[in-house]
């Protein structure tokens, strides 16, 4: 099946299987940023915004894209730089696998929620497992990103 | 999963015509359980095209198309003024928001799964199923039937109460699957409802016939849920652990309801 679609500003025709998962459309054409790690719609690497929200690309069919805005990290670079800065200020990478869906949904949320309490991030982000840090250190990350202090 | 084609269907009738066609031929609401029970499928029918994303104040109910994510349920002033915004919290605890921006209202509901947090909460009130064609039936009485009913989820009815409303989902780890969820309403009468049992979640008469005709001790209330919920074991826990859950639970419910 012949899908179009937007991707990270850029229209895309990709030709796809009934079954295809997005986020093996994703990586088969080149866009590594995005992550396999359970697909079984539990872990959040895979994590990808369409139409502004973040959704697990491992669990949504690509043929559901059409005609639809896919972004990857790739599209929130200056963002994303300024986040990795903040990480590794507080030691909050280790093998990184993860960073490029936090940096999305930190995203995600700042625009849902542009002053998010400690207990809302957490919130946010519990769907975004990371198997290294044990998340103290990625929180307070997330709070200084955010500009925020202890709330 | 597997699926030979997808159809994003046109219409009611075109939808209907497929799903008839073969057993093979599935609706896809999120996909998510869909491709948990690596679903064999032939046609995938999507509804999206059928304008059934959409969450609607009727009056004295409110409609939800079962094309709704649960994020979109979550996040709804609607469903966030009904009863102490109690559905939007049973919602809000369903993984994290990524998950919850693809599942669907629809496939949770139709699922009829043991653990589902969202008709356990439903349960609390009174929730009203239209199918297409043309067929109408309570929450309660979907349930009560075996298997699935054969035709397709268009929306569901909230009808409005101002209820007083607590909602507990006990899970071992706060991504799992429950071993227990608890719901409890008090608007004119009480419902209480107990879920993850590991079957699916049933409205408790015995202790709702003490509590709406006067019964005002609440450990004797929880003494008799846990007496009369039918519960199982599960690979995550036993059912006497359920019932011990149940008894602590109902009374701290009923606490919370009236204070
Ligand atoms: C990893 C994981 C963890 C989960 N954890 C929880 C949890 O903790 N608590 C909880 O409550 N739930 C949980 N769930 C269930 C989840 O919340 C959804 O209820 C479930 O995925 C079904 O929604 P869906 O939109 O994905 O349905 P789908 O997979 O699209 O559909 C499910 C079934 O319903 C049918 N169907 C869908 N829509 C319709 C319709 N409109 N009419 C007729 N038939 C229809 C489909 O054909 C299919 O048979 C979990 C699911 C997964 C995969």
């Amino acid at each position: 099946m012949l899908v179009k679609f937007n991707l990270n500003g850029l229209e895309k025709e990709v030709n796809v299987k009934a079954n295809e998962y997005l986020l093996d459309t994703l990586r088969s054409i080149g866009v590594k940023s995005v992550k396999k790690g359970c697909n079984a719609s539990s872990c959040g690497v895979c994590t990808v915004l369409l139409d502004d929200k973040p959704v697990l690309s491992c669990s949504i069919l690509t043929v559901r894209v059409a005609g639809h805005k896919v972004e990857t990290v790739e599209s929130i670079q200056e963002e994303a730089a300024k986040l990795s800065e903040c990480f590794s200020k507080e030691g909050a990478d280790q093998c990184g696998y993860c960073n490029a869906a936090f940096a999305l949904m930190v995203h995600a949320l700042r625009k849902e929620n542009p002053n998010p309490s400690a207990e809302e991030i957490k919130e946010y982000l519990k769907g975004n497992l990371c198997r290294c840090t044990g998340y103290q250190s990625q929180q307070k990350a997330i709070r200084a990103y955010l500009g925020g202090e202890e709330k | 999963m597997k699926a030979n084609s997808y159809v994003s269907v046109g219409s009611w009738q075109e939808a209907y015509k497929l799903l008839k066609a073969s057993p093979k031929n599935k609706i896809i609401g999120g996909g998510l359980w869909l491709k948990k029970g690596n679903a064999q499928v032939d046609t995938l029918i999507d509804l999206s095209r059928l304008n059934l994303k959409k969450i609607e104040d009727k009056g004295a109910y409110i409609e939800i198309g079962s094309m709704v994510s649960q994020r979109e349920l979550e996040q709804s002033s609607l469903i966030k003024g009904l009863s102490n915004g109690v559905i939007s919290e049973a919602v809000s605890q369903i993984m994290g928001p990524a998950f919850r921006n693809v599942a669907t209202v629809g496939g949770s509901v139709y699922g009829k799964y043991g653990f589902s947090d969202l008709i356990a909460v439903l349960l609390g009130f009174e929730v009203e199923l239209q199918f297409y064609p043309s067929k109408t039936m309570s929450l309660e009485e979907y349930l009560a039937q075996p298997g699935f009913y054969d035709g397709i989820l268009t929306h569901i009815r909230i009808q409005k109460k101002d209820a007083r409303a607590f909602f507990k989902k006990v899970c071992l780890t706060s991504l799992d699957y429950p071993i227990l969820n608890i719901c409890i309403t008090k608007g004119e009468k009480y419902v209480v409802v107990v879920g993850s049992r590991p079957l699916v979640a049933t409205r408790l008469t015995k202790t709702m016939e003490y509590l709406n005709n006067g019964g005002s001790d609440f450990k004797e209330a929880a003494r008799i849920a846990a007496t009369e919920i039918k519960v199982g074991d599960s690979i995550a826990t036993k059912g006497e652990y359920r019932k011990e859950l149940v008894k602590v639970y109902v009374e701290r419910g009923l606490e919370e309801v009236n204070k």
